[in-house]
Order: structure tokens, then C-alpha cells, then sequence
């Protein structure tokens, strides 16, 4: 019985992703930026397309725009098409201590790693080597950390569809790192990472680094449109079976 | 009485109704829903539907606020704190009662 209520409870707080909408409008966005972050790192940097491509990821007030209207656009949507159809909820607020706690723990998740790669490159010059293997172990992680709140997100909706997502995206960015690994690492002179950590970087490394950057950034791009195609065609099927369910606005009877 | 049978009897009796424990189940999760979304996830009949709110209604359990969304009438249901406490009571003692009965 208790299982019933659960998933009665989790039927409200998944309610947002009823219609599918929100999935294709952030596996779009997703998409279109993953796409830019990797052609930025295709593209010859003296061509036109280039050009194009660093100034769309670079004006933020481009991103911020579009976002807001994204969600402006989500909202209408949900206006017009799902709440006449199935009917509306409004989302709990959540309490200032359960928000304190949650600030806290982000920001905990996101320093502890830091300072556990930044304090080492302090003590121990071997692990500089860390900034040169980025592709290989940054993009594991990002898939790991992403994909693992998609798994959360789904187990606290009760929605399998957003588990499956989380799968594929911790298995994408493991293979992309196993893939990276299979091309093997920039090749790093041993000594030139011996020297102390506050001095300019040593010449001999600007290459390795520059080509350690760019192959982490196409790493990070293809995670990105991976999430974007899983979380479209996820968004496109919710959608299409939600209309097939629910054709037209509820009507009063007679 | 044993306990336990003690506490089925003491068992909240509004609550315990199942077409009115998915409805405090549904509204748990939620600030507040209207009409259509409690009669399609519940899957009742409007006028069962609206028989089990007043009779949640009446017990303080959940508040009713009418308005319009546009031109059209909107009734949204709001889950009381007495409504919270009752259902989270109800939980409470149902979970007990089934896991002494398990043992």
C-alpha cells in the first residue's frame, strides 16, 4: 500500500514532464550548444564559420535571451495545450531550510572536487599531469555527474524514461573516455611539470595543453549532444504519446 | 484488544477511504491542483470526485480556492496542515500496524 502512495505522491511531482515539452526544448538547447562547443573545435579558427561560432558561444546576453524565451515559451505552451487537457498543478515551495541544505550541498559537491585536484597539484608535481589527461577523465565525470542527477531526477518523479536517459549518458561519456584513451595523450616532457606551480607555464607545454583543451572540449560537445538527441526524441515520444492519450481539451458534459 | 488491532479501529476513517487516500496522496506532493488533474489521475467520476472533496472539505482536510483562468471557471484544492498531519499520521499507523503484522 505504501508503494501505491508513493507513486501517487511522485505522480504530482512529475506532473512537469507530463507533455514532453520540457525535454525537447532543453534536448534542442542542449543540442545547438554541444553542436557549437564541437564545431568550434572542427572548424579552421581563421574561417568565417568560426568567427560565427565563437561570437554565438560567447555573447551570453544571446544565451540568457533565448533561455528566457524558451521558458516563456514552455509556459504558454503548457497554458494552452496541457492544462486544458489534463488539468493544473501548482509546485510546492520550497522551505528556506530544505533550500539552506540543498545550496549547501551543491556547493559542497562542486568545491570538494576542486580543491581535491587543486591542493595535490601543490604538493605532488606529478599530478600536473591530471590537466594534460582531461580527455580522458573529464568526460567520464561530466557523464557520471550529469547523467547520475537524471537518474535521481527520474527515481524522485518515478519516471523510467529519465533513469534510461542518466544510463546513457554515464555510458557515453565513459566510452568517449575510453575512446580518447585508445588516441593516447599529449606527450608531456616529465621535468617541465617539476618547476613551482606560481611561474609562467614553461613553453614546452602550451602545445599538450592546447591540444589536451580541445580534444576535452569535443569530449564535452558530444556528451552535450548526446544529451540533446536522448532528451529531443525522449521529449518527442512523450509528446506524441500524450496527444494520442489526451486529443483534445477536456469539455464539460451536457 | 490487542494493540495492534487497537489501532485499526483508530484508524483515521476519512483518510482511510481509498478513493480519498489517493486524492490526500495526489494533493500531498503538491501546493495546490484543480479539478481536472485530481478527476483524470484519479479516474473517478465527477460526481464522486466531488463528493469525496466536500467530505475532505468538511473534515478540514483540504481548502477549495475558485477563480478564472480567463473567461473560465477554475477550482483549485489545497491539502490543509491539519489535512498533512492526518495523512501523515494515517501512514504512520498503517506501517505499523502492517510490519507488527508481518512479524
Amino acid at each position: 500500500m505504501e508503494k501505491q502512495i508513493e507513486s501517487a505522491m511522485k505522480r504530482g511531482r512529475g506532473y512537469w514532464f507530463v507533455d514532453g515539452f520540457t525535454e525537447l526544448f532543453a534536448g534542442i538547447l542542449f543540442f545547438i550548444l554541444g553542436g557549437l562547443t564541437l564545431l568550434g573545435g572542427i572548424v579552421p579558427p581563421s574561417s568565417f564559420l568560426s568567427q560565427f561560432i565563437s561570437l554565438a558561444e560567447s555573447a551570453a546576453i544571446v544565451k540568457l535571451l533565448g533561455l528566457i524565451l524558451a521558458v516563456l515559451g514552455l509556459w504558454w505552451l503548457k497554458d494552452r495545450f496541457t492544462y486544458p487537457r489534463t488539468g493544473f498543478i501548482r509546485e510546492k515551495g520550497v522551505p528556506r531550510a530544505q533550500l539552506f541544505v540543498f545550496l549547501r550541498n551543491s556547493i559542497l559537491i562542486a568545491i570538494v572536487p576542486v580543491l581535491g585536484l587543486i591542493i595535490p597539484l601543490f604538493i605532488v608535481p606529478a599530478v600536473r599531469g591530471a590537466i594534460f589527461s582531461m580527455p580522458v577523465w573529464f568526460p567520464p565525470v561530466l557523464g557520471i555527474f550529469w547523467g547520475g542527477l537524471c537518474i535521481l531526477l527520474g527515481r524522485w518523479t518515478a519516471l523510467r524514461r529519465f533513469q534510461l536517459l542518466g544510463m546513457v549518458i554515464m555510458l557515453a561519456g565513459i566510452l568517449i573516455g575510453a575512446w580518447q584513451l585508445t588516441l593516447g595523450l599529449p606527450n608531456v616532457p616529465a621535468d617541465a611539470l617539476r618547476g613551482n606551480i606560481l611561474d609562467p607555464l614553461p613553453e614546452a607545454l602550451w602545445p599538450p595543453l592546447q591540444e589536451s583543451l580541445s580534444r576535452m572540449l569535443a569530449g564535452v560537445g558530444i556528451i552535450t549532444m548526446v544529451s540533446g538527441i536522448g532528451f529531443s526524441v525522449s521529449g518527442l515520444v512523450t509528446f506524441l504519446r500524450y496527444r494520442k492519450e489526451n486529443p483534445v481539451p477536456y469539455k464539460e458534459e451536457g | 484488544m490487542t494493540a495492534p488491532l487497537s489501532k485499526i479501529s483508530d484508524v483515521d476513517r476519512v483518510i482511510h477511504e481509498p478513493s480519498r487516500l489517493l486524492l490526500v496522496a495526489l494533493l500531498s506532493s503538491v501546493e495546490s491542483a484543480d479539478f481536472l488533474f485530481l478527476l483524470k489521475e484519479s479516474r473517478l467520476t465527477k460526481g464522486n470526485l466531488s463528493v469525496h472533496l466536500t467530505r475532505l472539505e468538511e473534515a478540514g482536510y483540504l481548502t477549495v480556492k475558485k477563480s478564472f483562468r480567463g473567461k473560465i471557471p477554475h477550482t483549485e484544492f489545497h491539502l490543509t496542515l491539519k489535512g498533512r498531519l492526518a495523512f501523515d499520521e494515517y501512514r504512520k499507523s498503517m506501517g505499523s500496524i502492517l510490519a507488527a503484522n508481518k512479524r
